[in-house]
């Protein structure tokens, strides 16, 4: 298989995995919100729960990663190959981070965000990291 | 010929394992389909176990009894933490002190509180008296600052409030004292308080609460049995239900059992996959190694005649089985590992099992095992096409193709 028609593919590859990331919150593994699981205030006014921000910060990530692969396809010369690759491996990061660290899940064990949408996002974000990590990897080895 | 270096031998490996990546690919899906199969049924097994023992050890008791009719509730709270009321008349708790082999008895109430902000579902309160029982008493003992006053909790790790904080149920504030380990059992998911406070919760509940708590005056849910050393819990079991009548007993092996059973249907999924996959990849392995086998005669041939002996041959043959073993069995296991870590929760809910993760030594010896189980069906696999071919002669099979 020649190069561009790999690099293509890694392309199509990233832009499968944004459209997942950003989808995954929603409708693959929906965050509680989805299940109808709110905070609700003092006054009575329901709030995402924290699952639900770090869904719509995905969702942002997630189109940032089809973005990158969009240009891998279209453009995918050595310098674009790099710089995709770095930043797929930043944004792979984020994708782990915002459900961990960032911003969080719910706390409680039995919330349908961290049994399935959690170790689902954390899966999206290692692959992510690993075709970003080729990338870079692959454009030094050609050197 | 002389020996070769390791570097040689192991490049010697490497290049011809390179020039084949599909097939060698399949080989390795195979193996680690093995290995991930067998690793995950061995890490269920031994994460209920683990939970299993860390609950029982924090239950501190050695039967627990409950009210016939109720085995299965009283299991249930102990397993998975289902919040649950139920009452027997406690007169029957002072004939169950004097029973032969009862070494100390302990009452509980069980209540099942409604919806509280901490958490997404009602929890299993749990009213003790701090003085006599012992779930909590020897935790009591291993953190001496703590103490269980007047409207005080000590709290499952699973719900959520630090220590300082207060948690609200049935209208009455309960100020958290104390949160205690993990154990992924039913006590995860229950909170701990005196009767006394139990009794006043209850009896504010009518004009605090949005349902009013009934608990009957004089009436425990459990009681909780430490039996004399050296004295089977199943005879003094026995013997409680026969001097007390309507009471049944819970006895650490039954629990054992139960989550055996509920968890049989997952592990013999995987056992007969792990089976299925063996049956069919063994032999499937053998002949891809065996169309190799017959690919590569004639540069084994030309091996040696070059003056390689049979078992420098057989050494290269077994080496590249077993680095696509290694390769395969590394691959499962390290995929089984992050799945099973990260679905950790989805798992113990979905299974409905008591479970915890493994401790590292623990994943490490299971590792080990599937690994070496990876090496082992490698090997079995290879070993007709090293036969096959320490057999042929070099001159026969150069001449062959001509």
């Amino acid at each position: 298989m020649n190069s561009d028609k790999v690099v293509n593919g890694i392309g199509a590859l990233l832009v499968l995995l944004g459209v997942l990331v950003a989808l995954t919150s929603w409708f693959i593994f929906p965050v509680c919100e989805m299940h109808g699981l709110y905070t609700e205030t003092k006054t009575g006014t329901k709030l995402p729960m924290p699952c639900g921000y770090t869904a719509r910060a995905e969702t942002g990530i997630g189109a940032l990663i089809v973005l990158a692969g969009g240009l891998l396809i279209v453009r995918g010369t050595r310098e674009t190959r790099q710089a995709v690759g770095v930043f797929s491996v930043a944004t792979g990061v984020l994708v782990i981070l915002y459900p961990t660290f960032l911003v969080g899940m719910c706390k409680l064990a039995d919330h349908p965000c961290r049994q399935l949408t959690l170790p689902a996002l954390e899966i999206l974000g290692i692959i992510v990291i690993i075709i970003g990590g080729y990338l870079v990897w692959k454009k030094g080895v050609n050197e | 010929m002389n020996r070769p270096s390791d570097f040689r031998f192991l490049s010697l490996v490497a290049r011809n394992l390179k020039n084949r990546p599909y097939r060698n690919i399949a080989t390795i899906f195979a193996i680690a389909v093995i290995a991930a199969t067998f690793f995950s049924s061995q890490y269920l097994m031994n994460g209920a176990q683990q939970s299993l023992d860390a609950g029982i050890s924090r239950m501190g008791a050695d039967i627990l009894v409950v009210p016939e009719g109720y085995a299965g509730a009283g299991q249930t709270i102990i397993l998975a933490g289902t919040p649950t009321s139920f009452f027997f008349e406690d007169s029957g708790f002072e004939k169950i002190s004097r029973i032969p082999g009862v070494a100390k008895a302990s009452p509980q109430i069980y209540i099942a509180t409604l919806f509280a902000s901490c958490c997404a579902a009602p929890v299993q309160m749990i009213a003790i008296d701090p003085e006599r029982d012992f779930t909590i008493g020897t935790w009591l003992k291993e953190n001496p600052d703590i103490t269980l006053g007047k409207d005080d909790i000590i709290i499952g790790s699973s719900i959520i409030q630090n220590v300082g904080n207060d948690l609200m149920f049935y209208g009455h504030a309960f100020h958290v004292v104390g949160v205690l380990e993990k154990t992924g059992m039913g006590v995860d998911n229950a909170v701990f308080t005196r009767f006394e406070d139990a009794y006043v919760m209850a009896a504010e509940s009518g004009e605090k609460a949005e349902k009013k708590l009934t608990i009957p005056q004089g009436q425990v849910s459990a009681v909780l049995v430490k039996v004399d050393p050296g004295t089977p819990p199943a005879t003094v079991a026995s013997e409680i239900m026969a001097q007390v009548p309507g009471t049944k007993t819970i006895l650490p092996s039954g629990l054992l059992n139960a989550v055996s059973g509920q968890l049989g249907a997952t592990t013999r999924i995987l056992s007969v996959s792990s089976l299925a996959v063996a049956v069919v990849s063994v032999p499937l392995l053998g002949i891809i190694s065996m169309m190799v086998a017959h690919e590569r005669r004639k540069e084994v041939a030309i091996l040696r005649a070059l003056g390689a002996t049979k078992s420098f041959v057989v050494q290269l043959m077994l080496a590249e089985s077993f680095t696509l073993a290694i390769i395969g069995g590394c691959i499962g296991i390290g995929v089984s590992v992050g799945i099973l870590v990260m679905y950790n929760d989805f798992i113990m809910h979905t299974l409905k099992i008591p479970f915890i993760i493994p401790s590292p030594t623990v994943i490490l010896v299971q590792g080990v095992s599937a690994l070496f189980l990876s090496i082992v069906v490698g090997g079995i696999a290879s070993l007709y096409p090293v036969v096959l071919i320490t057999r042929s002669e070099p001159y026969e099979t150069i001449r062959g193709g001509e």
